[in-house]
């Protein structure tokens, strides 16, 4: 955490007409918000409720962590089961995307086996499987398999990428000092992959997100912040609504701040930046 | 090592690449015999299929006729028994120097603390102390090469086949080099096959030059260089065996650019 604080301050020092700008940026953003809803109630539009101060927003994004809604769960149990399916989407898309990629960028057999059935499964969005999925494994696994889907495509695709791009002199060194097969697998194509299986990882991440909200909507139980959001509509409590897409805001800067992080950690420890 | 024991092998090497249906005869009955601790450079003009005989040699190259062996054992496919250094260096990012140095042991299985001891010894041999936990991204050309050597020895190959190794590096750099890769082959006695495109460095180094005919790539010949070590480039001898091997060389560089012109 420390060394965070000082890579921020650092940042700061040496970006400070970047930080100012950005500091003005989003003044002027709350300001526009705090006029614009100001304009609807004074002048009594029909649809003010719609759109709560920002104030307002944010008394019931503090609320919404200590008063239980009406199904008795608190923001942070809709953050832990949304986390939750991200997590096991994410592990599970990994175990599989990783492995998968590498085969298919390594042996010509594995890519003319694979990629017909990638290239079936590609372009369907992954909130087209959210119905059907929903039905046949239910609200928890449903969801996870949605996330799943979303992260798998980009960790695989990236990771092929890496693969195929292996530099063949660095085949060569490895063959002449004696590795085997499974060496070339572990010692060079592996590492050498890793900065592509990270983008593919910040890529997946990003889209995970969105494919949770709308599988979390439309499931509609067993908590999640996308959950929240859809029965807070019901509900018409549009500051609350807020609250929560404020939160899936914030969840989702840091799982991909965090990404960035593990990134810049695993690539300062290779060597590579 | 007694010296006069031959080492490397090659009898009636054939090379032939296909490229779009046609047949490309990069070697034709190439014959060479490299003895043990000996340090025989081969040079020829561009495209004569210099790098191909190395390759070949390494064991990254299959050939198409004839026999290779190393200390008697024919040679298919790479192997730890032959070292290579190539030109770009083809370190691995990812590791530190020492790691590097230390991947074919690692390979090999040996145990840390022995692998540890081989690779410190190597690490000094090419001047690398202070640099053990660099990554190569960090470092300058000519010692990117010392790394590159050094892993190359660490496997205590029975030969070293380097591969234009400092054609990458800035003229000081190169002449360095030179005399560090002299001073490691004598504290090493290593059998060294190098291929390079520059007659100074070939009088520089060899005990023999094998000068390449231009494609189909052949023995021309074989010249001895009898100057004692250390060598100064600027003594009469040195430059007038430079113009022997100049003129050698000269009218296959000819040929190459005929060669050239007509689309071949």
């Amino acid at each position: 955490m420390k060394s965070l604080a000082q890579f921020i301050r650092g940042t700061v020092q040496r970006n400070w007409r970047r930080v100012l700008l950005g500091a003005l940026s989003l003044v002027v953003f709350f300001g526009a918000w705090q006029t614009y809803s100001w304009y609807l109630n004074a002048n009594d539009i029909g649809y003010k409720a719609y759109f709560p101060y920002p104030g307002e927003v944010a008394e019931a994004f503090l609320d919404s962590f200590v008063t239980p809604d009406f199904s008795g769960l608190l923001m942070t149990d809709h953050i832990m089961a949304s986390l939750k399916r991200i997590f096991l989407g994410f592990t599970l898309a990994f175990a599989i995307a990783l492995p998968a990629g590498l085969l298919i960028g390594s042996y010509l057999t594995a890519e003319a086996v694979g990629m017909p059935i990638v290239e079936i499964f590609r372009p369907i969005p992954p909130l087209a499987w959210i119905p059907i999925v929903l039905i046949v494994l239910g609200h928890l696994s449903g969801p996870v398999v949605i996330v799943f889907l979303g992260i798998f495509f980009p960790v695989l695709f990236n990771v092929i990428l890496g693969v195929k791009r292996v530099d063949p002199l660095l085949l060569d060194a490895a063959k002449t000092l004696g590795a085997k097969r499974n060496h070339i697998f572990f010692k060079v194509i592996l590492p050498f992959t890793t900065p592509y299986l990270m983008t593919g990882i910040k890529v997946g991440l990003g889209i995970g997100w969105m494919c949770i909200v709308a599988a979390e909507m439309v499931g509609q139980y067993g908590g999640g912040v996308g959950y929240y959001i859809w029965a807070r509509t019901a509900e018409s409590n549009y500051d609350y609504v807020f609250a929560g897409i404020a939160m899936i805001a914030i969840l989702g800067i840091l799982t991909t701040g965090v990404a960035s992080q593990v990134e810049r950690r695993l690539y300062r420890w290779m060597g590579m930046k | 090592m007694d010296g006069d024991e031959v080492n490397i092998q090659m009898e009636g090497l054939l090379k032939v690449f296909r490229k779009d249906d046609r047949e490309i005869v990069a070697l034709k009955d190439f014959n060479l015999q490299v003895d043990d601790g000996e340090l025989v450079c081969l040079l020829g003009p561009s495209g004569c299929g210099k790098t191909t005989v190395l390759r070949i040699v390494a064991g990254l190259e299959p050939k198409s006729g004839g026999r290779v062996s190393v200390s008697g054992e024919e040679v298919s496919g790479a192997g730890p028994n032959r070292g290579v250094v190539f030109q770009e260096f083809a370190l691995f990012p990812w590791r530190t120097v020492r790691k590097n140095i230390e991947f074919g042991l690692e390979v090999k299985g040996i145990p840390p603390c022995e692998k540890e001891a081989v690779s410190s010894r190597y690490i000094d041999l090419v001047n690398l102390e202070g640099f053990e936990n660099v990554h190569p991204q960090q470092l300058s050309g000519g010692m990117k090469q010392r790394v590159g050597i050094a892993r190359a020895l660490a496997n205590d190959p029975a030969v070293l086949l380097m591969d234009e190794p400092f054609g990458a590096l800035d003229a000081q750099t190169r002449n360095l080099m030179q005399k560090e890769l002299l001073r490691i082959w004598s504290a090493t006695e290593k059998t060294i096959l190098f291929v390079t495109h520059s007659v100074d460095e070939a009088v520089f180094l060899a005990d023999r030059i094998v000068v390449m005919t231009a494609r189909p790539g052949k023995v021309k010949e074989i010249i001895p260089i009898p100057i004692p070590r250390p060598r100064d480039r600027t003594s009469p001898e040195f430059i007038s065996v430079r113009g022997e091997v100049l003129s050698v060389l000269e009218t296959e560089f000819e040929k190459t650019m005929a060669q050239e012109l007509s689309g071949d």
